[in-house]
């Protein structure tokens, strides 16, 4: 099945075909024109990535293409899976460059400064609007590299006034292999960085539903280089946060740690920080940075869709109805929906105002690595000429 | 649940080993704690602390641009004051210009008839002293006439509600005139004028394009106080340049862009002491953006100052169609005596100064005049007379048809006849009329020598009816 969406310079087409060829067909039917200047894509982790590469590289030889594997789509049907749905960008309202930077573990800000140059340089040379006020950058990182803080605020502090936002690869909650796309073949261990120049108004979002309770955790063992926390309290992590949820050390399962996150209380905002899973040793592993001495507090879930519903209806207030929004939306998130039977609601919101995205592993936004959150950015409409 | 999964009942039930497990984990969370403020900025790039330093400047940049929008508010708002304070100018400019216009043209009617009782005045024949003073009388009122007209074009430049009437014609229609009348005013002052004749066909408004030249001329005889005024044409690639030169004393650098602003004098100007308003290079700057037809300015101090305009060239296919509805009688008659004698002029007009005055002005040159305020009052004393030209006010009141098609009405009548409409209304539409109507128009206020020259052309055998 192919759906596709057109409007105000991009194109949006989505396969559910199962084979790389066909499904990569259906994409160049649906986006190819003399006028597409580039290509950003979500797929499934299930597709076979060596052939979902050669054939994508046939496909769209002269144009930069982008993407990323996910823990689930956001098609023009809203929230699906085993998928993939690119859209295609057209080089007469959108200007755009790709980087890959291709070690993460070494990138410091003397790498990230001549890479943001280049983009820009190369986004400037065919550039629709000034490039500092009229662009954003979009950032696709490997979800399982436990890099990401590092390699943001680098790029953060090299982009300047430019602002970002983007999401971590997922492979379907296998916590396996999560990859980025770039120069025509996936990668792991790297990120993808495309910065987009376009004459339309846009605005880089990001929203969550989650409320502070009183309860307060303190981080007093932690390994953080891989992101694990072993106590909290002085306790072993996973038994006092299954204490505090109620439920027995053997039930913390994902749909858990969704309907109970845990957040950092930083300059007055709440910023989660996800658990990603129970160890043997009775520590838990996060989907992000965590430090000795940190302090943890309980959040509940407000109802998910008022949220997405106003954020959505604030953003066509400042900027008219999206011409096509690119979502970033954590996998949690798609897990409580699930939990409580409100994805096709949630899909419908989403299909209203023309989200195009996929499922996280974390989200980025200004240079911050967040969770459990909807991020992204919404296109808005030229201004006609007759009025 | 508290902080801590203890008790918070009485202390004294806790066992030993129990307060002593609370102990441990107090002194735990205590030690990460410091740490965790002792690593503070954690400045070793640990990934906490690149997010924690994220949030940090992410807040800054917030609140930035907090301040940037609170800034940008308070700039909008300033603007929309500016916005409103210019719309109150440009109201009150327009309210201005309006009542300027609407004064001048009031005086305007007055002064025409004045000027026609003057110039009827002169030609009887006057004790000498009498003579002289009637002299006075007409040059007095000439410059009024002047000055009130000056007064008039800038405020209806100003109004916007002057349009260019473009035209083919021979530059030499134009300039012939004008450099006979400016030869006698240069020869006043003791200046000779150079005039070099040009046959080229230019389009642009004539009436315009003279008030720029005679602005110049003017100019040029005004201020130089010995040598000669040069007219002259030169072929440019993107039309005539219509040069106007002198050997004055020429306009310093800096007031080369001063000098086109309105009632600007150069200080020479202001020496001479001389009745100007300082509104001609004004007029002439409002009329070259109108026409689209540039001015340019080359000036040596001490030695003269070239003024030109540059005008495109007609295309030949036009020039020759519109030739016929050119009065020829743009150019003087020499011989101004017998043409008129017992020629048959009627007028209409519902002024009766007018009236009176153009009774005594046509008497005078010998034409056999019948005036009334209306075509059946004029019919009934007409004795079945057949008219030669009629003159006709274009307004003769708010109930009645216009001078032009009681004109029509007329001519219908009477073929052959020849009409000229009089108006204070300067649209060039109006006179568009006219000439398609096969009419001529004058401009009030009346100027009794292009009267004269016009009915010379009318009542000779080539210039009448087509």
């Amino acid at each position: 099945m192919t759906t596709s969406l057109a409007n105000h310079g991009t194109v949006v087409v989505a396969s559910r075909s199962a084979n790389a060829e066909q499904a990569v067909q259906a994409l160049a039917e649906g986006l190819s024109h003399a006028d597409l200047g580039g290509v950003i894509f979500f797929c499934s982790a299930e597709y076979d990535l060596d052939r979902l590469s050669a054939a994508l590289d046939r496909a769209f030889p002269t144009v930069p293409v982008s993407g990323c594997t996910t823990a689930g789509e956001i098609t023009p049907e809203g929230y699906d899976r085993g998928s993939i749905v690119a859209i295609g960008f057209d080089h007469r309202v959108f200007a755009m460059e790709a980087s890959l930077v291709d070690d993460l573990d070494r990138f410091a800000l003397s790498d990230a400064q001549p890479l943001v140059d280049d983009l820009t340089e190369r986004c400037r040379r065919r550039a629709l609007a000034p490039v500092n006020e009229h662009s954003f950058a979009l950032t696709l990182l490997d979800g399982l590299s436990s890099r990401e803080e590092q390699v943001l605020a680098t790029l953060d502090a090299a982009l300047g006034r430019i602002p970002s936002f983007g999401g971590s690869a997922g492979d379907d909650n296998h916590l396996a292999h999560t990859h980025v796309y770039a120069n025509g073949r996936f990668h792991s261990r790297a990120a993808v960085v495309v910065m987009i120049n376009t004459c339309l108004p846009f605005e880089v979002f990001s929203t969550h539903h989650l409320l502070p309770l009183a309860h307060k955790l303190v981080v007093t063992e932690a390994d953080r280089d891989r992101r694990r926390v072993v106590e909290l309290n002085g306790l072993p992590a996973a038994s006092v946060y299954a204490d505090l949820v109620g439920v027995p050390l053997d039930a913390l399962v994902p749909e858990v740690f969704a309907r109970h996150p845990l957040a950092v209380q930083l300059g007055g905002q709440h910023f989660v920080r996800s658990i990603q899973r129970v160890n043997d040793d009775g520590s838990l592993n996060f989907y992000c940075a965590v430090e000795n001495g940190i302090v943890l507090t309980a959040m509940q879930p407000a109802p998910l869709l008022d949220d997405l519903n106003r954020m959505l209806d604030g953003v066509t207030a400042r900027l008219g109805p999206p011409s096509l929004m690119i979502g970033c939306d954590c996998f949690l998130r798609r897990m409580e929906l699930e939990a409580v039977d409100h994805l096709e609601q949630a899909s419908a919101l989403l299909r209203r105002s023309r989200v195009i995205g996929f499922n996280t592993y974390g989200e980025q936004h200004h240079g911050m690595h967040v969770n459990q959150t909807f991020t992204g950015v919404a296109l808005g409409t030229l201004p006609t000429l007759d009025e | 649940m508290a902080l801590f999964q203890l008790s918070t009942s009485d202390d004294t039930t806790l066992s030993p080993e129990a307060l002593r497990e609370e102990n441990r984990r107090l002194r735990k969370v205590c030690q990460a704690l410091m740490s965790r403020v002792e690593s503070g900025s954690g400045a070793d790039g640990a990934p906490y602390a690149a997010f924690e330093r994220s949030v940090l400047l992410a807040e800054q940049v917030k609140e930035r641009t907090d301040a940037l929008h609170r800034a940008l508010d308070e700039l909008g708002q300033a603007n929309a004051r500016l916005q409103a304070a210019k719309a109150d100018a440009d109201a009150a400019n327009l309210s201005k210009t309006k009542f300027l216009a609407a004064v001048s043209h009031d005086l305007l009617q007055p002064l025409n008839a004045a000027r026609l009782f003057v110039s009827a005045l002169e030609a009887h024949s006057l004790p000498e002293a009498s003579t002289t003073l009637v002299g006075h009388v007409g040059r007095s009122l000439k410059d009024v006439e002047g000055l009130l007209g000056t007064l008039v074009d800038i405020s209806r430049l100003d109004a916007g509600v002057l349009h260019a009437d473009k035209a083919p014609f021979a530059v030499s229609t134009l300039l012939d005139a004008l450099a006979e009348e400016y030869r006698q005013v240069a020869a006043v002052r003791g200046l000779s004028l150079h005039y070099v004749p040009s046959h080229v066909m230019v389009e642009s408004d004539l009436a315009l394009l003279a008030r720029v030249i005679r602005n110049f001329l003017s100019n040029a005889v005004r201020y130089t106080e010995q040598g000669h005024v040069l007219l002259g044409c030169r072929r440019r690639p993107e039309g005539v340049e219509i040069m106007v030169g002198d050997t004055g004393p020429g306009i310093a650098e800096q007031q080369r862009e001063a000098i086109f602003l309105e009632f600007q004098r150069s200080p020479e100007a202001q020496r001479h002491h001389s009745r100007g308003l300082g509104l001609g290079l004004a007029i002439v700057d409002r009329i070259s953006t109108m026409l689209e037809q540039p001015v340019t300015l080359a000036s040596r101090s001490g030695h003269g100052s070239l003024f030109s305009i540059t005008v495109p060239y007609a295309s030949s296919h036009a020039a020759s169609s519109r030739r016929s509805a050119e009065p020829r009688g743009a150019v003087a008659d020499d011989d101004p005596g017998s043409p008129l004698a017992e020629c048959v002029v009627w007028v209409i007009d519902d002024d009766e100064a007018i009236i009176d005055g153009m009774q005594a002005l046509l008497g005078s040159w010998g034409c056999r005049v019948r005036a009334a305020a209306t075509a059946s009052a004029l019919e009934a004393t007409s004795d079945g007379e057949t008219p030669d030209v009629l003159l006709v006010d274009y307004h003769l009141g708010d109930h009645r048809e216009t001078g032009l098609a009681l004109a029509a009405r007329l001519r219908r009548r009477y073929p052959g006849l020849a009409a000229v409409v009089i108006t204070a209304n300067h649209d060039a539409q109006l006179s568009r009329s006219a000439r398609e109507a096969g009419m001529h128009c004058l401009l009030k206020p009346l100027k009794p020598m292009r009267l004269r020259m016009l009915l010379v052309s009318l009542l000779t055998p080539q210039g009448s009816q087509g």
